[in-house]
Parts: structure tokens; sequence; C-alpha cells
């Protein structure tokens, strides 16, 4: 028993010996000093563009030469142009709404990580 | 809400975000240079290039941390390598020997203030002591964690620990709870 009450006296003084360092531009330096990776943000770009270009082309050329576009387009057609200015209405609204969640999300992050040590 | 060290890690991972990076060095930086500074015998400037280091050294290193131990432990780890590599260098490895230890421990000498004398006391501990020590009762690892810190069987951090307490409390037996 007194042995675990000098084993928690002696940790309890270990631990009060760690008191926080305060960072005082510690992380800045640090950051300073980390390489720079810009080329694999655009690489990753350019293979999705690539991706969705090449993606795109094989489901026209499966499809019949793109004949699901014309009969899409031959279907709204037939559409009253109520339906039609809905339609797009309602296209406009959900991009905007997402858009707005994701703009939304990005800026909580941000702030998360505390505006004050922006480089 | 802070946000874990698996989520700062996943951004620096995908995005090669340096602002989550800048936040994970936040996060630990106090711990980081606190041990580095008790295991280079409150060297400040020293452990200070050598936590910079160390963070430099987890960045590059990042994609290796699989997530299997907690991020802390995989940090201390490399604090560790790096503090052991340039203690190498400078062949500072081979600790205090016992002769001092025991002329050190005179209680006569323990005059001084409790916070001096425990510094002082840590710092005549063979390095393998005082880490495991610093690990397990300062900065609360289990024993395993420390194991996987330190690169060293179980069993023998156990021992370490047992000994540095040892050791501890006998140089500040006068400090201690009756």
């Amino acid at each position: 028993m007194d042995k675990e009450i000098q084993e928690d006296w002696l940790d309890a003084r270990l631990r009060a010996e760690a008191p926080y360092i305060d960072d005082a531009g510690f992380s800045s330096r640090v950051v300073a000093q980390l390489p720079v990776h810009r080329s694999r943000n655009s690489l990753r770009a350019v293979i999705l563009l690539a991706a969705t270009v090449v993606a795109s082309a094989i489901a026209y050329v499966v499809s019949g030469d793109g004949r699901f576009i014309v009969e899409a387009f031959a279907h709204l057609t037939q559409w009253s142009l109520l339906m039609l200015v809905l339609l797009a209405i309602g296209c406009g609204f959900l991009l905007t709404a997402l858009g707005s969640i994701a703009a939304i999300a990005k800026m909580r992050e941000q702030q998360s990580l505390g505006a004050s040590d922006r480089l | 809400m802070p946000v874990t060290d698996a989520a700062l890690v996943a951004r620096v991972l995908v995005d090669d975000d340096h602002h989550a990076f800048a936040e994970l060095v936040r996060q630990h930086q106090s711990t980081v240079r606190g041990l580095l500074r008790q295991l280079t015998r409150n060297d400040l400037a020293l452990a200070d290039d050598l936590a910079q280091e160390t963070f430099l050294r987890v960045y590059k290193n990042l994609r290796s941390f699989r997530g299997e131990a907690k991020f802390s432990t995989w940090l201390y780890r490399i604090a560790y390598n790096v503090f052991r590599e340039d203690a190498r260098r400078r062949k500072e490895l081979v600790g205090i020997d016992e002769s001092k230890w025991q002329e050190e421990q005179d209680p006569k000498t323990v005059d001084l203030a409790l916070r001096h004398d425990l510094m002082r006391a840590l710092n005549l501990l063979p390095l393998h002591e005082r880490s495991a020590i610093l690990l397990c009762c300062q900065n609360g690892l289990s024993h395993e964690e420390a194991a996987r810190v330190l690169e060293i069987p179980l069993g023998t951090v156990k021992t370490n620990v047992l000994r540095g307490r040892e050791k501890l409390k006998r140089t500040l037996a006068a400090w201690g709870p009756n």
C-alpha cells in the first residue's frame, strides 16, 4: 500500500515537471521547412479529367453513337414548357445547395484549424 | 471541437494539406519538446532542433504510419530515434556511471528544492531507465507502447521502469509521503 502511494506521488511529481510548452512560433518554423508538393495535386486533376473524358467517350460509343442522348432530348420535347422550367429551376437549386454545403463544410474545416496560423 | 489525429493525418496524405500538418504539430509540440528536453538533460536549443527534425521526419514518413498504434506512440518513437541518432553522434548514450550515482544519492547532498532534486535525479538515471520513466510515468504510455517506442522487449521496459523508480525514490525519500 505504502509502495503504491509512493509510486502515485512520484508519477504525480513527474507529470508536474512536464508543463505545457508554449508553441511560440515552433509550428510555423516546422511548416516553413516542409517541401512543396504542388505537382501532385495538379497531376491528380489531370488524371481525373482524362478519366472523365475517356469514360464519356466509351459510354458514347457503346451506346450506339449517343443514341440515348437523342432519345432523351426527344422525350424532353414531349414535356410541357412549365415542366421544363420546373426541371431547370430544380437542377439549379440542387447544384446551389450542394455547392453551399461543400463551401460551409470547407469553411468549418478551415476554422477548426485556426486562422492565425495560415502560412 | 478539436480535429482528431487520424483526420489530420488523412488530410496531409490525401491533400498534402500543410494547414492540417501545422495543426498536428501544434497538438503534439509540447509533449515532444518536453520529452526531448528531458532526454537531452534540459538542453533547450538542442531539444528544439531535435523536435523540429522529428516533425520533418514525421512529414516525410507519414505514409508509413499504418494506424496500428496511436499516432502519439509513433511520434514518440521517431522523436526517440532522432534523439538516439544525435546522442550516438555525440557519444552520450552511455549515461552516468553507477559510482557517480552512489555519490549523488548521499542524503546530505539532497538539500535543494524538490523540483531541482527531481530533475537532477532524473538526469542521473542511465538513458534506458530515464527514457522508460519519462514515457511511462511522465507521458502516460503503457509499458507495451513504451516498448514499441524504444524498440526493446516489454520485460526490459518493465525492468527499466522498476529500477528507475527505485533510484528516484531513494534520492527523493526525504520528499516522499510518510
